[in-house]
């Protein structure tokens, strides 16, 4: 397999429209740390972005921050950490479920539409994208959204781009909204005697205008191995409620929830650890199954978990108050029966992020669409990439 | 403003194609005498009007979607329409188009506090969302200032904003599902009450197509539980500099605003005039910023922004101490559209952002271009995003005056771009800002835009003559320039 090494747009056009003459296909890569998401293609050439790196305008009072694609998410952090800022959707480092090193770069992360445990108040990464330029599958240059944040000028591609795994176009100059980082944090450790009692428990803060930021549940083995109270029961579970502001703001907020839910607190060095580690799938010691990232509605998440564990030996944590569920297993045909017990209930989706062996082999990582959706996700990548040379085939066959 | 040629042919098949619509939804469902179609005859932007072929009122997903596939089939064009609010013409009907009223879509559908949405029809009003899970103590989001009357599927339709977008963001971030029924007549379901379903994002590009795309037959709003204190600032400045630079330093100081606004001289007379609400009356500039939060929060967050305001030459400042001081804070800022109007005959009011730390400049510009039209021009902004609505103040009776007046808008809009912008922060291009849209956007982007529009309807049918201001069709646009001689479709040599 070929590597071309681009360094800008225009280097980006001619290797799409030679790989147009000679119907080539192109995997477009940065740094390769999410290369194993998704569906495993060969492609004719791989065309690396990692030079095309660098901060092309940041300013803090604007809360916006355009990026060469293939910049690295440490320098981007680091960027935003000095202006004491940050990409609210946290960005999550799946090195761990990969064996990989290194955080990736901002293009992957906006291509992937990976968000870590915040993404349950403040959005994802497509909520932030505010515009980008790109080459297109057609060889191309065109470019939507803009600087600024407000702007509904046109069709917002930059929804469309965002997660389609560089399926659709090669993006650069990607603007991004940033937020002022939260003065400080802590979380409230509270038990609940199963799954369901959790995930309604967690509604009920949220009922509240006590605002957590964002809201995860471990069951009692996780929870010790994590170093948190032990808990009691065989099926209880441990809740964890991230608060986030200025100080005097925190204390309040943690003593009205704590008055409501009892519990513990865990400070700032311990919350954000912890939190580091739900984000980043790190809950799971050393991954050797599969692991799935199943995203449904909380309230679905209990019944689905209980007909998962009927038939199957799994290790799981959740999310986004229940509403993203963690799992791994050795088991056969979890996809299927996930999948299965999805439509069951009120929709959803499971992705194979973690590939031990060959499963892809067996079932699409994504989940499969169905027509006419599937027939409109073609039309669609035909509309940009219309012979199939962007990463083909990594989503869905054909796209 | 041109439109596309309509029909003649369809329009002379009228009678025929209203029998037939009559028997695609319950005869009702129909309405075709021009008396009665006067009321579906334009949006908010009323300074366009057409009466459309027919207009559909469907009870059913079904109705749209056999609507949908008996016009695709007719090659009859579709003009959706919520509750007819749109400020840029999203809206208009077209002599040779049947328009699509969703009306009688005006059911919430399910309300689930515990995975905090709700799930309605289109139709439900923007306001109807909030006074149905009040008193759980959550609201929606996002409200557009015409929230008591336009609907959530137009909102889909539009990302409509509102004055807290700075902190909560527009629709399409408080968006979760949506049902909609394509040109093809299918029925579709994306997203729901999870989050990112790992496919293309079509909800997202759905969200603010002004109904090109499809047509919104449900949605699954995210709701909030209501912040438990707000309180605002009322700051008045001697300069328009210094105002917008206080904005700046309030947001690197770390503080999200639930809203920041601000208005210049002419506003705030008019809206003082009009509301009493206290406004310093020699100030050029008024900025009102509102926090919400915790109780402890908000009143350490208010006495920073106090003192940012100081420190950057703030003439006045009032923190309000009461949810009446609050309310009377706002008072004048909502009247400001009405105030306007009380001041002159007409106004245009337009809608273009700017990256913020240009406001000086553009204050400036403005100034001279007022000079330059011999118009008078008050600004309104939602300052922490950088969304203008200046209103340009004209006289419609005195000849020539709504040309020159929407000329200098297309120069606002125009110094927008100039300036790092773009030409609509939340009213949508429609047909208002259609043939402005090459200042922001290449041919080619345009091009890869109307492609997207392809996929979804291939002959153009629905809402065409909005937000682009050329078609192409779609065998046109799908074509494609190979070079090295070997190509696949040998239309037009690269090089």
């Amino acid at each position: 397999m070929t590597l071309v090494t681009v360094s800008n747009l225009d280097e980006v056009r001619e290797v799409v429209n030679d790989a147009m003459a000679d119907r080539r296909q192109v995997e477009i890569l940065a740094s390769g740390s999410k290369r194993a998401l998704g569906r495993r293609c060969s492609y004719d050439l791989t065309m690396d972005l990692s030079a095309m790196t660098g901060i092309i305008d940041y300013q803090p009072e604007e809360l916006v921050i355009t990026l060469r694609a293939g910049t690295p998410m440490l320098e981007v952090g680091a960027a935003l950490a000095q202006a004491r800022q940050m990409l609210a959707f946290e960005v999550p480092d799946y090195s761990h479920l990969f064996d990989t090193s290194g955080s990736g770069t901002i293009g992957g992360v906006v291509a992937t539409n990976l968000s870590g445990p915040r993404r349950l108040t403040v959005g994802a990464a497509r909520d932030y994208l505010l515009g980008f330029e790109a080459i297109s599958g057609r060889g191309e240059a065109f470019k939507s959204g803009g600087r600024v944040m407000k702007n509904v000028t046109g069709y917002d591609l930059s929804k469309l781009m965002t997660g389609s795994f560089g399926t659709l176009a090669v993006m650069d100059e990607i603007t991004l909204k940033t937020l002022p980082s939260p003065e400080t944090s802590c979380s409230l450790i509270v038990e609940a005697v199963d799954f369901a009692a959790a995930v309604s428990k967690i509604s009920g803060l949220f009922a509240t205008p006590h605002e957590p930021s964002s809201a995860a549940i471990l069951p009692a083995s996780l929870a010790k191995e994590a170093g948190l109270q032990e808990s009691s029961g065989n099926d209880s579970c441990v809740i964890v409620v991230r608060l986030e502001g200025i100080p005097i703001s925190i204390g309040n907020r943690l003593d009205n929830l704590q008055r409501l839910a009892g519990g513990y607190s865990l400070e700032a060095p311990a919350s954000e650890a912890l939190w580091a580690k739900i984000r980043d799938v790190k809950l799971f010691a050393t991954p050797v199954h599969d692991v799935w990232k199943i995203s449904c509605a909380p309230t679905d998440a209990p019944s689905l978990v209980k007909k998962i564990e009927h038939n199957h030996e799994i290790n799981y944590f959740a999310d986004w108050a229940g509403g993203l569920i963690w799992m791994t297993s050795d088991s056969n045909n979890l996809g299927h029966d996930l999948r299965a017990a999805l439509a069951t209930l009120s929709g959803g989706f499971a992705l194979l992020v973690r590939d031990s062996g060959t499963t892809r082999h067996t079932i699409p990582p994504f989940q499969p669409l169905a027509d006419p959706l599937l027939a409109l996700h073609k039309r669609v990548k035909a509309a940009f990439d219309p012979l199939a040379i962007l990463n083909a085939g990594r989503m869905h066959e054909g796209i | 403003m041109l439109m596309p040629v309509p029909d003649q042919s369809v329009i002379d098949k009228r009678d025929s194609i209203c029998a037939k619509l009559k028997t695609l939804v319950p005869a009702d469902c129909v309405v075709h005498s021009p008396e009665s179609m006067r009321a579906f005859d334009a949006d908010a932007l009323s300074a366009y009007r057409q009466l459309p072929l027919a207009v559909v009122l469907p009870e059913t997903v079904e109705q749209i979607a056999e609507l949908m596939k008996w016009c695709k089939a007719a090659g009859i064009k579709v003009v959706p329409r919520g509750a007819g609010t749109s400020l840029s013409g999203g809206a208009l009907p077209l002599a040779d188009a049947v328009l699509l009223g969703l009306g009688k879509f005006n059911r919430i559908l399910e309300v689930d506090y515990d995975n905090r949405c709700v799930v309605a029809q289109p139709g439900v009003t923007n306001l109807a969302i909030t006074h149905a899970v009040q008193a759980a103590g959550f609201y929606y989001a996002p409200d557009p200032s015409s929230q008591i009357a336009c609907s959530v599927g137009g909102n889909v339709a539009e990302n409509s904003g509102g004055v807290h977008c700075l902190k909560y963001g527009l629709t399409t971030n408080n968006l979760l599902g949506i049902e909609m029924v394509t040109m093809d007549g299918e029925i579709l379901r994306l997203g729901g009450k999870h989050l990112d379903a790992g496919d293309y994002d079509l909800m997202g590009v759905m969200t603010g197509s002004e109904g090109l795309l499809g047509v919104v037959s449900e949605v699954t709003l995210r709701i909030l539980q209501k912040p438990a204190t707000q309180r605002a600032l009322l700051v008045g400045f001697d300069d328009t500099g210094s105002a917008g630079k206080a904005v700046g330093d309030v947001i690197a100081a770390g503080i999200i605003p639930a809203g920041m606004e601000m208005m210049d001289g002419l506003a705030i007379n008019a809206a003082e005039d009009f509301a009493n609400a206290g406004y310093p009356r020699s100030a050029a500039a008024l900025i009102i910023v509102e926090l919400d939060g915790p109780e402890v929060e908000v009143n350490v967050l208010i006495e920073r922004v106090e003192a940012i305001m100081l420190a950057a030459g703030a003439s006045s400042v009032k923190i309000s101490n009461s949810e009446e001081e609050r309310n009377l804070f706002w008072a004048g800022r909502k009247s400001a559209f009405p105030a306007v109007g009380r001041i002159s005959p007409d106004y245009l009011c337009m809608d273009g952002t700017i990256p913020r730390r240009r406001l000086p400049d553009m204050m400036v510009r403005m100034s001279s271009l007022s000079q330059k039209y011999g118009l008078r021009v008050a600004n309104v902004f939602h300052a922490g995003d950088g969304n203008l609505h200046p209103l340009i103040l004209f006289d419609a009776n005195q000849p020539g005056e709504l040309k020159r007046a929407e000329d200098f808008g297309a120069d606002i809009l125009r110094s927008c771009v100039e300036m790092g912008g773009v030409l609509t922060g939340e009213h949508g291009v429609g047909v208002e800002k259609r043939d402005l849209m090459d200042i922001q956007f290449t041919e080619e982007d345009l091009k890869q835009q109307q492609r997207l529009k392809c996929a979804f309807d291939s002959d153009h049918l629905l809402n065409p003559g909005k937000v682009f201001p050329q078609l192409h069709r779609c065998a046109e646009l799908g074509r494609l320039h190979v070079h090295k001689g070997k190509m696949p479709y040998p239309d037009i040599p690269r090089f």
